[in-house]
């Protein structure tokens, strides 16, 4: 990796590393680690959407059905553009392009917004139909199938997470890209953009699962 | 300094500045002083002892609260305190001993302080997300504590919906919500240890040459960082559900309470090798200290820790043998279960042949590393009752359970970690402390811990039910007994806290290495400076390389 950074781009050692290498290496398995973690987070919701799935079919799919299909590919196309929105940052910082860097930072966010603008209207068309079977107010449309309303309930919990985990991204984000504008911020710590965006990734990558559970199987 | 002049804290009783201490720099105890110094410090020793005072006050409230529990099962028809009250206080006990002292007390105390020094570092890899973590902690804690503070929470520390989502009407959600903020910090833990091993290993300090507590800690942070994010989502669903009513477990809003109890154990059944793994660790450390003699098996012994750590993701069914899981998933678990056993008496066995023709030394660590293999075997063999199915139909939810995981969680975590605050407390406080009121201490509660936990094995063979306040009156005598037992085991606590805290300021100066062990962690001055080590440190030629050399490698050797 090191080999393809441009002059005057790299890493300021900290003190307790021996070399900049050994702390390039920990900062990359400390992000690794901390992503499955965060998979791990996820996956036990998906894994109980699927089984729910496997065992009770039939309302599980009327409840699917019911999911605005259209908004989540929308969002699925986003979330790629944004990552490689994000690809183009990492490539940039590596290369030294600092201002082309900071674009492809605030196009990253943009995107990411749009994502969350999308997904509450989403909501939204929920809360329209009567698709929110924890509101008593809003009585639910698929009152008599317990497991449509177990199925439905993982889906608010995983997506609302995830864009929990958006908004949090994008606002480390837009914190980073402040700092990253500032002059002589490659030099130091041009391994921040690249730790962050294996985060950015993740969170497209968990979309990319999300989507065809809830969504798409069976449809 | 000369080895023997240290050993055993009889020979010399006036102070003493080892001659290695006169003219270095401060050590890390003393470089900086203000408060500010320590609680924005990113130094893992000093961030050690942070943890290590905040755990001891976790401990003391959680010891409290299982006074209390003793104290109402003194007598038979619950006269003393009303049944609220009982199941305020053994959730308390649960809640506190569980989640904020027994999971984090080894690795978050003597893991931080040491597995730098043991593998040459400086500090750990992510100093400032360390101190992050302490404050995860002490945020998520107290943020538990508010609830009992608010009027208490009687769901036992298990949250087992949907009791903890609909029924309760007592503080579960700042509760659940207080865990689930401590999770983070495990996480956070793990992880910074598992780079930490990775990457910053001092040259030549190759896997196989790393102390077993080093090993123990790396298979502990793979369940930290595997187990933890699983029990995350079962207390989310279960805030999302108490608070908002996104019915997940409660059959009246679609869900399926053994749904909860599978995310629960899947993490919880792990948590209890996070509490013992650590332990191990620092048995292996203390064995071949006082007995002078190479770690019998090292290889082994490490591969078991990594092999413990494996199994245990496996077994979690086993705390659902009654609750309706089909039988072929109980007859699966019940097989599995048993294979946990192999991995542990791997390392029985080996401390056994470690101490076996060994230059014997019973000082404190000793005693208590003695008393850690004993009730670990028993409350070993006692968990392959628990694991046949038959036998289980008939002990499951008695106190036969409470006593089998008191001894694999107390006498597995607890003696160990106080066998090694006494370890290294040179290392962490550079003052000896008293060797007779140590030996004291631990054969106190070794002798409390007996009295009052076997009992129970009986109380339970008999029927007697877990966490109820009345019981019928024929169990009178054994609970009389068993609360007569928490009584010499909270002197046998109260001890330590004296006469450790007295060396502070009265004990005998300590040399750098006053056991004569091995390891890197002893290299170095007591206590440590700043960043470790003056000089880079040398790695020795092989792990454990104490004079007495075990059988078979003499064969090997010729």
């Amino acid at each position: 990796m090191s080999e393809r950074l441009a002059d005057g781009v790299g890493v300021a050692r900290a003190e307790h590393f021996e070399s900049v290498a050994q702390q390039r290496e920990a900062a990359t398995l400390g992000i690794w680690a901390w992503l499955i973690t965060e998979l791990l987070l996820f996956s036990a919701l998906f894994l109980v959407a699927l089984i729910t799935r496997i065992q009770h079919p039939e309302a599980t799919v009327a409840a699917a059905k019911h999911l605005k299909f259209w908004i989540g590919a929308t969002n699925t196309v986003v979330l790629i553009c944004s990552s490689l929105t994000m690809s183009m940052a990492i490539e940039f910082s590596r290369m030294g392009w600092q201002r082309a860097m900071v674009r492809a930072m605030l196009a990253t966010a943009a995107l990411g917004g749009l994502f969350l603008v999308l997904k509450g209207y989403e909501y939204y068309a929920d809360w329209d139909e009567h698709m929110m079977p924890f509101l008593s107010n809003r009585p639910f449309a698929l009152a008599e199938t317990p497991a449509a309303r177990l199925f439905v309930n993982l889906y608010y919990v995983a997506t609302l997470l995830h864009a929990l985990h958006l908004f949090t991204g994008i606002a480390l984000l837009l914190g980073m890209t402040w700092m990253a504008a500032k002059a002589g911020f490659l030099a130091r710590h041009q391994n921040w953009i690249e730790v962050y965006g294996l985060y950015w990734h993740f969170i497209d990558l968990v979309w990319i699962l999300a989507f065809p559970i809830l969504y798409v199987v069976n449809r | 300094m000369s080895a023997s002049g240290s050993i055993g804290g009889t020979a010399r009783r006036e102070p003493h500045t080892p001659e290695s201490t006169i003219g270095r720099k401060p050590d890390y105890l003393h470089a900086e002083s203000t408060l500010r110094s320590w609680f924005l410090t990113t130094d893992h020793k000093r961030i050690a002892l942070l943890y290590l005072a905040s755990i001891t006050g976790f401990f003391v409230i959680g010891a409290v609260a299982a006074g209390v529990v003793r104290l109402a099962l003194i007598v038979p028809n619950g006269a003393i305190m009303t049944n609220d009250t009982y199941n305020k206080a053994f959730t308390i006990h649960g809640v506190v001993m569980v989640w904020f002292f027994l999971i984090p007390s080894i690795p978050a105390t003597f893991g931080n302080f040491l597995i730098p020094l043991m593998i040459g570092a400086k500090d750990l890899a992510f100093p400032k997300l360390n101190l992050t973590s302490w404050y995860v902690f002490m945020a998520g804690a107290l943020f538990t504590l508010v609830s009992v503070v608010l009027g208490g929470v009687d769901t036992g520390w298990t949250f087992y919906a949907p009791l903890s989502t609909a029924f309760s009407n007592t503080w579960v959600l700042p509760a659940l919500i207080g865990v689930t903020i401590v999770g983070f910090s495990s996480i956070l833990t793990g992880l910074n240890f598992v780079v930490t091993i990775h990457t910053m290993r001092a040259p030549g300090m190759t896997w196989f040459k790393l102390p077993i507590f080093v090993w123990a800690h790396y298979a502990t942070s793979l369940i930290f960082l595997l187990a933890t994010p699983v029990i995350t989502t079962a207390l989310i669903l279960l805030i999302a559900e108490r608070a908002f009513h996104i019915g997940v477990f409660d059959p009246a809003y679609g869900g399926d309470p053994v749904l909860f109890q599978h995310l629960f154990w899947f993490y919880s059944h792990p948590a209890v090798y996070i509490m013992v793994l650590p332990g191990m660790g620092v048995i292996s450390e203390i064995v071949p200290a006082f007995a002078q003699k190479k770690l019998f098996g090292y290889r082994f012994v490490a591969y078991a820790s990594i092999g413990l750590a494996s199994v245990t993701f496996f077994v979690w069914g086993h705390h659902m043998f009654v609750n309706g899981q089909s039988d072929l998933a109980s007859l699966v678990f019940s097989a599995l279960s048993f294979a946990v056993a192999v991995p542990s008496a791997v390392k029985v066995y080996n401390w056994t042949a470690t101490i076996h023709k060994g230059a014997l030394r019973l000082d404190t660590p000793m005693l208590y590393a003695m008393g850690y293999i004993g009730l670990f075997v028993l409350g070993g063999l006692t968990g392959l009752y628990l694991a046949t199915l038959a036998i289980n139909q008939h002990i499951h939810a008695t106190y036969f359970v409470v006593a089998h995981f008191h001894y694999i969680m107390v006498g597995g975590t607890v003696l160990a970690f106080l066998g090694g605050l006494h370890f290294w407390w040179p290392k962490f406080t550079g003052r000896m402390y008293s060797e007779p009121w140590g030996r004291v201490s631990a054969l106190l509660i070794f002798l409390g811990f007996n009295v009052t936990f076997f009992p129970q094995f009986i109380l339970g063979y008999l029927g007697m039910p877990r966490r109820y306040a009345t019981y019928p009156a024929e169990f009178q005598l054994l609970n009389v007994l068993s609360s007569a037992g928490a009584t010499i085991l909270a002197a046998g606590y109260l001890f330590p806290m004296l006469y450790l805290v007295y060396s502070l300021w009265f004990g005998r100066k300590a040399p750098a290495n006053p056991w004569n062990a091995k390891g890197l962690e002893w290299e170095t001055s007591s206590p440590p400076p700043t960043h470790n080590f003056l000089s880079p440190p040398e790695v020795p030629r092989i792990p454990y390389d104490y004079p007495i050399q075990a059988q078979e490698s003499r064969d090997q050797h010729g």
